[in-house]
C-alpha cells in the first residue's frame, strides 16, 4: 500500500492576530536588553498527568465520508489513551462544533474544558477513488497551529491513517517517536489445554486487522520481525527438531535458517536484518551462533558448557545481550557482536536465588527489558545495559517474554494466569504505571512488536 | 425699535455656554465590567503596619514614614517605647553587688565596712568609692536599688538616715507595702525607627512602604497557580534535560505583555515538548491576580523555572 502526506499550509491568521504577533515580536527583542533584576521563580512540581486532548469527529468532506471520520477519530483517541500520555476530552463535553477545519476554532471554547491541545481533521473520497485525510493539531493555550498534514490512501487503509495522524499528535507534543504505526507478531493459542493448537498471527498494535500466518499443524514460538517488517523467524517443532524458520508476510513462503544438526531456537534478527542470531544445541548445552542470511555462512560467538540462549542485538548492531546459566542460574550478560568475554549484568538485590531471562535490548538503547523469577513470582522488568537502575514493571504468578514498542517507551508482554485459563497480552510503560490488556481473538503469547511501518 | 444691547450680549452668552456644555458635558455610556474574583489575604495589623510602614497614630496627610534614625530602613515594632541603644543582656548569674551593705549597717551602724567584708570581701571598696559600680549590673537589681544605692555614702559618714526597713538576714518575705520595689522602674525603651532620611512626624502609613516586596504568599500562590497547569508527562525519561526557563513580561493588569519567551536552551524535540509544556502552563495561568499592585516593579519581569527532575527522582 501507498500513503502520500504532504504538509497543510498553516491558517492565515487574522490581522488581529498578526498584529498582536507583531508587537509581541518587538516586547521579545526588548525584554533581554532589560533583564537583571526581574524575580525568580522555581517551579519544582508539575501536575504529572495524562494531557488533555481534545479529538471532536473528523469531518465528511462529502455526506458519504462522515463514518469513515468517525472511525479514524476513535482510532486515534483510542491510541492516545492508551499510551496513558494523553486524556482524551469525551465528545459530550464539547462546545464547539467543528465544521470547517480551514477556519481556526475558537480557542476560548476549547480552554474552557481545559483542552490543552485539539485535533481537527476532514477525510474526503477524491474522484480517483482514493481517500484524502487531512488534519490540523492545534495548542489551545497558544492559538497556534502545531502540525498541519494531509495524507492520501486507498480506502481500506483508513486504520493506517488513523495511526500515522495519532503517531504524528504524539511525537509532537512528547517529543518521542510515536509507535502506534506497527504490527505485532504473536503466538494464538485455541482449544483446550491439552490440544492447544498455536498458530502464528499478526495483527495491529491495538489489536485491529489480525491475521493468521500458519495452520496449526505445527507448534510455533519466538515468533521475530525483521527491521523490514516484510519477513519473521520463528522456531517451530516439526517433525523432527525444533528449527528457526524465516517467513515472508508478503508471499506465505516459509524456509529453514541452516541446516543444523540438533535443535535451533531462540532466533532474532540482527538491526540491519542481514543477519540471524539464534542458539543452537550440542549436546545438553547450547550456544550462540549468527547466520548472515545471504551468504549463509555460520559464525560461533560463545563456546561454554552451559546454556546460552536468548540473545538480541543493541540497536548499533556491536553489543549482543543473552541468557546464560554459566553460573548456576540463568542471568543476563553483555558481549561483543563479534563474541569475546561477557559481562554479567543481572544481579538480584532482593532475592539471591532470583534468575533472569529473555533479555531485549530497546530499540532507543538505553534499557534491557528481561524476565525476573525469584520468590514464586515472574515479573517483567528493565536495567540499563550497565545492570544499574534494575526497575520491575509488573509482578504476578506468570509474566513473561518482553518486547520493546519501536519507540523503547512501551513494552508488551505475556501473562498466563495459570488453571484451565490461558495467557494473554498486555502492554506497560516503562514507568510501569499503565498496564493495559491488548485484546485478541483467543489466547495468545510470545508477542513481538515490529519497527514503525513507515 | 431699540433693542437692548445687554439682552443681545446676554443672550448670545448664555447660547455660548449652554452650547460648550452640550458639547462637553455629553453623556457618557455607564461601563458594567464584569467583576473580577479578588483574593482575599487575612494580615495582622502588625503586618499591615509592615507593609505601610505607618503608626497608628500617625498624620493621614504625612506621606512619609517615621525615620528616627538614617540607616538601613527598618519599620517601627511599636512606637511607643523611647528609644535606646541595645544594651548587653546581662543573666542574673552576674556578681551579685550590693544590697547586703544596705542591711548590714541597720544592725552595726558604726562599722559599716566590716559586716560587708564579712559577706564579700570583695565588696570592700564599695563604702569608700560608691560610683564605680561593677561593670556588669543585673539591670534589674540595679534599677533596684537605684535610689538607696546613693544613700549609703552618707549613711556611712552620718549614720543619720534611717535605713529602709531592716530585714532578717538572708530570709525573704514579702512585703506587700514595697511590691513597688520590685517593679521594673525602667521606662520602656525600643529600638529607634531607621530610613533613609530622618522624619519626625509618625505617618499613618503609604502605599509604597518598606514591605512593598513580593510577599512569600504571594510567590506561594503563584507557584501553586503555575505547578497546577503545568502539565508533566508520566514516566518521563531523563527529566534533568529538561529543566525550562520561561521569561516573562507582565502588565499591570496581571497579564502577559507579550508571549513567554523560553530563555533556556535545548534542541531535543523532547525539550521542545516540555518547553511548549511550560509556555502552556504560563499562558493558562493569566491573568496572575495573586499580585498586588505594590509590587508591579518586582514582578513586571520574572523568570520561571520549570524543574521536573525533583518529581521523578527514583
Amino acid at each position: 500500500m501507498s500513503v502520500t502526506s504532504f504538509s497543510l499550509a498553516p491558517l492565515p491568521l487574522s490581522r488581529r492576530d498578526i498584529l498582536i504577533g507583531g508587537a509581541a515580536c518587538g516586547a521579545g527583542l526588548l525584554l533581554p536588553s532589560l533583564a537583571g533584576a526581574q524575580t525568580k521563580l522555581i517551579i519544582p512540581e508539575g501536575n504529572v498527568a495524562p494531557l488533555p486532548i481534545a479529538i471532536p469527529d473528523f469531518v465528511g468532506g462529502t455526506p458519504s465520508d462522515g463514518e469513515v471520520g468517525v472511525g479514524v477519530t476513535q482510532v486515534i483517541t483510542n491510541n492516545l489513551r492508551r499510551s496513558g500520555l494523553f486524556a482524551p476530552i469525551d465528545q459530550a463535553a464539547f462546545i464547539e462544533k467543528i465544521v470547517n477545519i480551514d477556519a481556526a476554532p475558537q480557542f476560548q471554547s476549547w480552554k474552557t474544558i481545559n483542552a490543552q491541545a485539539l485535533v481537527t481533521g476532514r477525510m474526503t473520497r477524491q474522484g480517483d477513488g482514493r481517500l484524502k485525510a487531512e488534519f490540523r493539531l492545534w495548542d489551545v493555550a497558544a492559538g497556534q497551529q502545531l502540525i498541519g498534514q494531509q495524507y492520501f490512501t486507498s480506502p481500506e487503509y483508513w486504520r493506517r491513517i488513523a495511526h500515522i495522524i495519532s503517531d504524528q499528535i504524539y511525537e509532537r507534543l512528547t517529543g518521542d517517536k510515536g509507535y502506534f504505526d506497527s504490527r505485532v507478531v504473536f503466538v494464538d493459542e485455541t482449544g483446550s489445554k491439552e490440544r492447544r493448537v498455536k498458530r502464528l498471527a499478526m495483527m495491529d498494535q491495538d489489536g485491529a486487522n489480525v491475521r493468521y500466518l500458519t495452520r496449526g499443524s505445527d507448534l510455533v514460538l519466538t515468533p521475530r520481525f525483521s527491521p523490514s517488517t516484510q519477513e519473521i523467524t520463528y522456531m517451530e517443532f516439526g517433525q523432527g527438531d525444533p528449527r528457526v524458520y524465516l517467513f515472508n508476510i508478503e508471499t506465505g513462503q516459509r524456509e529453514i535458517v541452516g541446516n543444523f544438526p540438533g535443535m535451533s531456537f531462540a532466533p532474532r534478527f540482527s538491526p540491519d536484518g542481514q543477519r540471524v542470531i539464534m542458539s543452537l544445541q550440542q549436546g545438553g548445552n547450547s550456544n550462540l551462533f549468527v547466520m548472515d542470511l545471504r551468504s549463509k555462512s555460520t559464525t560461533r560467538l560463545t563456546d561454554t558448557p552451559a546454556i546460552d540462549t536468548s540473545p538480541s542485538y543493541s540497536p548499533d548492531g556491536t553489543r549482543i545481550c543473552f541468557e546464560s546459566d554459566r553460573g548456576g542460574k540463568p542471568q543476563i550478560y553483555v558481549m561483543a557482536a563479534t563474541g569475546g568475554p561477557a559481562q554479567r549484568i543481572s544481579f538480584s538485590k532482593d532475592d539471591a536465588n532470583g534468575s533472569y531471562s529473555t533479555p531485549v535490548w530497546s530499540p532507543r538503547g538505553d534499557y534491557i527489558a528481561f524476565t525476573k523469577q525469584g520468590g514464586g513470582q515472574f515479573s517483567i522488568g528493565i536495567m540499563k545495559p550497565d545492570g544499574s537502575g534494575e526497575r520491575i514493571l509488573t509482578s504476578g504468578f506468570h509474566n513473561e517474554g518482553p518486547t520493546f514498542a519501536p519507540n523503547g517507551r512501551v513494552l508488551m508482554f505475556f501473562r498466563d494466569p495459570g488453571g484451565n485459563s490461558g495467557p494473554s497480552l498486555f502492554t506497560v510503560d516503562i514507568s510501569g504505571r499503565n498496564e493495559l490488556r491488548v485484546p485478541t481473538p483467543g489466547f495468545a503469547s510470545d508477542p513481538a512488536w515490529s519497527p514503525l511501518l513507515s | 425699535m431699540k433693542v437692548d444691547k445687554t439682552l443681545i450680549a446676554s443672550v448670545a452668552l448664555h447660547v455660548l455656554v449652554i452650547g460648550w456644555g452640550l458639547v462637553s458635558f455629553s453623556a457618557r455610556s455607564l461601563e458594567a465590567p464584569p467583576p473580577e474574583s479578588m483574593p482575599v489575604d487575612i494580615i495582622s495589623a502588625e503586618q499591615l503596619s509592615k507593609i505601610t510602614a505607618g503608626i497608628k497614630t500617625g498624620q493621614k496627610e504625612n506621606p512619609k514614614p517615621l525615620v528616627e534614625k538614617v540607616a538601613d530602613a527598618r519599620p517601627a515594632e511599636d512606637a511607643v517605647g523611647k528609644i535606646t541603644e541595645k544594651k548587653e543582656i546581662v543573666t542574673a548569674s552576674a556578681p551579685e553587688p550590693p544590697p547586703k551593705p544596705v542591711e548590714k549597717p541597720v544592725e552595726k551602724k558604726p562599722e559599716p565596712p566590716k559586716p560587708v567584708a564579712e559577706n564579700k570581701p570583695k565588696d570592700e571598696p564599695k563604702p569608700i568609692e560608691k560610683k564605680p559600680d561593677p561593670p556588669k549590673v543585673d539591670p534589674i537589681a540595679e534599677a533596684l536599688k537605684s535610689e538607696e544605692a546613693k544613700k549609703p555614702v552618707p549613711k556611712h559618714e552620718a549614720k543619720a538616715t534611717p535605713p529602709p526597713p531592716p530585714k532578717p538576714k538572708q530570709e525573704r518575705t514579702f512585703d506587700q507595702s514595697k511590691i513597688a520595689a520590685l517593679l521594673d522602674k525602667r521606662d520602656p525603651t525600643r529600638q529607634a525607627i531607621t530610613g533613609a532620611a530622618l522624619n519626625s512626624s509618625a505617618s499613618l502609613g503609604t502605599t509604597r512602604g518598606t514591605a512593598a516586596t513580593l510577599s512569600q504568599s504571594e510567590l506561594d500562590a503563584m507557584r501553586a497557580r503555575l505547578a497546577s497547569l503545568w502539565n508533566v508527562q508520566p514516566g518521563v525519561e531523563h527529566p534533568e534535560e529538561l529543566y525550562v526557563t520561561v521569561r516573562i513580561r507582565l502588565n499591570p493588569d496581571r497579564r502577559l505583555a507579550g508571549p513567554p519567551q523560553v530563555i533556556s536552551t535545548g534542541s531535543s524535540p523532547r525539550y521542545q515538548a516540555a518547553a511548549e509544556a511550560a509556555v502552556r502552563a504560563v499562558l493558562q495561568g493569566q491573568p496572575y491576580t495573586m499580585l498586588r499592585d505594590e509590587t508591579y516593579e518586582q514582578w513586571k519581569y520574572m523568570d520561571i523555572d520549570f524543574d521536573p527532575k525533583q518529581m521523578f527522582r527514583s
